[in-house]
């Protein structure tokens, strides 16, 4: 108890709380910028952190994890550029609702939908760990297959309008997906001897061409003309009572599949906004808004985004594994300090644990406050005219690009993909069953042959693990139950 | 002082800086910043070691460095980075042992002979690691059922036609049985694999288990160093058991080939001091990596005879006609 005392001594001193709020302002910037996310925000960060005591440098940390995650919703409603891989689900329904003129409706349920995920997938950190973490441990190969074939399946829901279109997305996704040296023969595919492409086309290279630089084309075409209706006051952050009857149940189960999705090392943020975004629409009364600026487009991935940050933290505080890119470089800064993460430290450093927990639950509250007082920045951005969108876009998206490997090269498949983007706009060809099927295709891939391998290439082995069941059993569901709908409503 | 006065004085120290600048020669080596690039992404291993070096540098040597990522193309993106730069010592690249796996399977156009080979300094083990529950007791119980029965453990570990692969091929060469491999494409996962029992043994690199080797859940039957390793020391190693199995994964820098070998020397003495001080020792015993200091031809040859024995370990496992 006394150490959980401690730690809120820390967390609610005066450098602590000044952690909190630095960590939380960076990450939203850096969350952002597209290219820039929260691995590269604290890789940036940790030089200044070697000089500080570990339990501060934990808080500006993971202040900097959970703020990116909502910072990378803001580009994405207001510009379509989404800051970070998940935030591309936010992008359909959030820039939809800017353009017209919901833009400060879009940013605050981002907001409140992040902050309760964060909260929700931070207490289930404090209060569950233990017993979630050894679910993980029951995720073979044959499961983390199932998990990404469903995954997979809400490609349907992405597709608004034509689901051929979708599926032809999703197809070309899948294809890129297979470029670079393959994960289990070593044998570059599709590389054709270029060295930059051996550990394949980073999704992110093609987020930013195919949403930022894409919208940059559009907008200079557009010209002067004005596609934001603007309503440029964007200030009121908490949503209303009616609005929390809309989209709590939303919010709520958008923040449990994310911490559930987060735990799954290597599966978590990537795939939990996009399986939350299906799901909230199936659910949904009108899923046919879904895709013209619903806001519950936007609550459900927003919600599950956050909430991965506390479920990719429990592999890490609970059994010393690193569950998300991000916190495999939180190891890293915590090494920085002579300490490891895993159950040991619960016993040897429990002021740190508990400040890391309970601070986690914190920065969502600090995230709330911080991200309302730069609602009004975001407010500016929307009141530039055109002209300046475009060529911001274009400068950011080229940034972007180059800072995520420091090549060149990821800055020319950057622009061939704002090409490829503004020509399948044309075609109303929807883009982001590319970025998901991109995402899973080498998780699908990889353990689908790993799993055969481990069987001998027996195919039981997807019906004898009792969770790949359980998931192609959710995957077939899924694929069926729209069809049967529709079936029934033309009886 | 009247200002001309300082104006003077001022102009005086300039000059004698720009002076002493003017006239050194290598053996001042460094003359300006230098550029540590590492050829991995930030937050792994190979950039904590990198980040750890540079700021031992600044400190201890009192260089002025900088750490530079170019991750990609198994190593490929950071040595062509390297190689593209003058031979003067400012680039120094941060590498691994990939290096000549990489050569071996032709992933990398560049040769050994391309780096000039300055020093290795980090090493870490393999280990034959096994679940808490787990019958086999011994390196050689793992060997008996193997020859028992080739399918009858699932065996796998991080990577794919890597350094843990090619150990466990030394092994089967060394005690003449066969087994398969699944490969895992994160080290962490490893760890998890065998504790979800997806695995039933895995060569591993202890530190990516630390938590599970230490609290038991996972033994280590050996180790691949040359003798018990002072951060395991219960655990025997390969050659104890009479296998012939001692190796290592290195990290270490290298510069361009051609390099003056004045400008070498320097670096050397830079890398002395930052290994002899406490904040190195302390960093290497956090890490759990064994402290190597393999210099110049020493650590050449190392890495010559390592690309022989992986070529062949490759062509043996299919991986390279």
């Amino acid at each position: 108890m006394s150490s959980i005392m401690d730690a809120f001594a820390v967390i609610f001193s005066f450098s602590g709380l000044a952690c909190l709020v630095i960590g939380t302002a960076v990450g939203v910037v850096v969350g952002a910028l597209p290219g820039l996310g929260p691995s590269i925000g604290i890789t940036l960060l940790i030089p200044f952190t070697y000089n500080m005591p570990p339990e501060l440098s934990m808080l500006l940390l993971v202040a900097l994890y959970m703020a990116a995650e909502y910072g990378g919703s803001v580009s994405a409603i207001l510009l379509s550029t989404p800051g970070t891989a998940a935030a591309a689900a936010t992008a359909i329904d959030g820039y939809a609702m800017t353009r017209q003129g919901r833009a400060n409706e879009a940013l605050a349920i981002s907001l409140n939908a992040s902050c309760v995920g964060g909260l929700i997938g931070a207490f289930a950190l404090l209060l569950l760990a233990k017993p979630l973490a050894s679910v993980a441990l029951e995720f073979g190969p044959a499961a983390y297959f199932s998990v990404g074939l469903f995954g997979l399946t809400s490609v349907a829901s992405l597709s608004s309008g034509s689901l051929v279109k979708g599926l032809l997305a999703g197809a070309f996704g899948l294809a890129i997906a297979t470029i670079g040296i393959d994960p289990i023969s070593g044998v570059p595919r599709f590389t054709f001897g270029v060295p930059e492409l051996f550990e394949g086309i980073p999704f992110l290279t093609a987020l930013i061409g195919l949403f930022a630089v894409s919208e940059a084309f559009s907008l200079a075409e557009g010209g002067k003309t004005e596609t934001h209706s603007i309503t440029p006051r964007v200030r009121f952050a908490l949503l209303s009572l009616t609005q929390w009857r809309k989209l709590g149940s939303t919010i709520v189960s958008g923040s449990v599949i994310g911490t559930l999705l987060g735990i799954l090392p290597g599966v978590g943020g990537n795939i939990a906004c996009w399986v939350s975004y299906d799901f909230s629409r199936r659910r949904s009364k009108n899923p046919d808004d879904f895709g013209k600026g619903e806001p519950a487009g936007v609550a459900a991935p927003e919600s599950a985004n956050n909430a991965t940050v506390g479920g990719a933290m429990i592999p890490l505080m609970a059994l010393g594994v690193p569950g998300s890119p991000t916190t495999a470089v939180l190891v890293g800064a915590l090494i920085l300090h002579g300490l490891r993460p895993g159950p040991e430290l619960f016993a040897s450093e429990p002021v740190l644990v508990n400040t890391v927990l309970w601070g986690l639950a914190m920065t969502s509250i600090v995230l709330f406050f911080v991200g309302s007082l730069l609602l009004p920045v975001w407010g500016w951005v929307l009141r530039l005219s055109n002209s300046v969108i475009a060529v911001g876009i274009g400068c950011m998206a080229m940034l972007g690009a180059f800072a995520l490997r420091n090549l060149m090269f990821d800055v020319y498949m950057t622009l061939a993909f704002g090409v490829l983007g503004y020509i399948l706009k044309k075609f109303k060809i929807p883009m982001a069953p590319i970025i998901l099927s991109m995402v899973l295709g080498y998780l699908i891939e990889t353990n689908y042959r790993t799993a055969l391998i481990t069987s001998h290439g027996d195919y039981a082995i997807f019906v004898t693990s009792p969770l790949s069941l359980l998931f192609l059993v959710l995957s077939v569901l899924s694929l069926l139950l729209p069809i049967w709908g529709k079936l029934k409503s033309r009886r | 002082m009247s200002s001309k006065l300082s104006k003077i004085i001022s102009t005086a120290v300039f000059g004698a800086l720009l002076g002493t600048a003017g006239v050194s020669h290598a053996a001042n080596f460094p003359e300006h910043r230098v550029n540590l690039v590492v050829w991995a992404g930030a937050g792994g291993a190979l950039d904590t070691y990198g980040r750890e070096l540079s700021k031992l540098l600044d400190e201890q040597a009192g260089w002025q460095t900088k750490v530079v990522n170019r991750p990609g193309g198994s190593g490929s993106v950071g040595m062509s980075y390297v190689l593209n730069q003058p031979a003067d010592g400012y680039n120094i690249l941060v590498h691994t042992s990939t290096l000549t796996f990489s050569i071996a399977r032709n992933l990398m156009p560049y040769k050994l002979d391309d780096l000039r080979f300055v020093r290795a300094m980090q090493g870490e083990p393999s280990a034959l690691a096994v679940r808490k529950d787990a019958d086999l007791q011994s390196a050689q119980d793992f060997v008996d059922a193997m020859k028992k029965d080739p399918e009858g453990l699932r065996v796998g570990g991080y990577g794919t036609g890597g350094f843990h692969q090619y150990m466990l091929y030394q092994f089967m060469t060394a005690k003449d049985f066969k087994a398969g491999w699944i490969p895992y494409d994160a080290s962490g996962k490893v760890a998890l694999a065998l504790m979800g029992d997806h695995l039933d043994a895995a060569m591993m690199t202890p530190s990516s288990g630390l938590s599970q080797v230490e609290s038991g859940d996972i033994r280590l039957l050996g180790i691949s160093t040359q003798e018990r390793s002072s951060y395991f020391p219960d655990v025997p190693t390969f050659k104890e058991q009479g296998i012939d199995l001692d190796d290592m994964v290195w990290r270490g820098v290298s510069v361009k080939a051609g390099t003056p070998d004045d400008v070498v020397a320097s670096i050397q003495a830079a890398l002395d001091k930052v290994q002899a001080s406490d904040e190195w020792k302390t960093f290497m015993k956090e890490q759990k990596q064994e402290d190597l200091s393999i210099k110049d031809g020493d650590f050449q040859s190392m890495a010559e005879k390592q690309l022989k024995t992986q070529s062949e370990f490759l062509k043996e496992a299919g991986f390279q006609k």
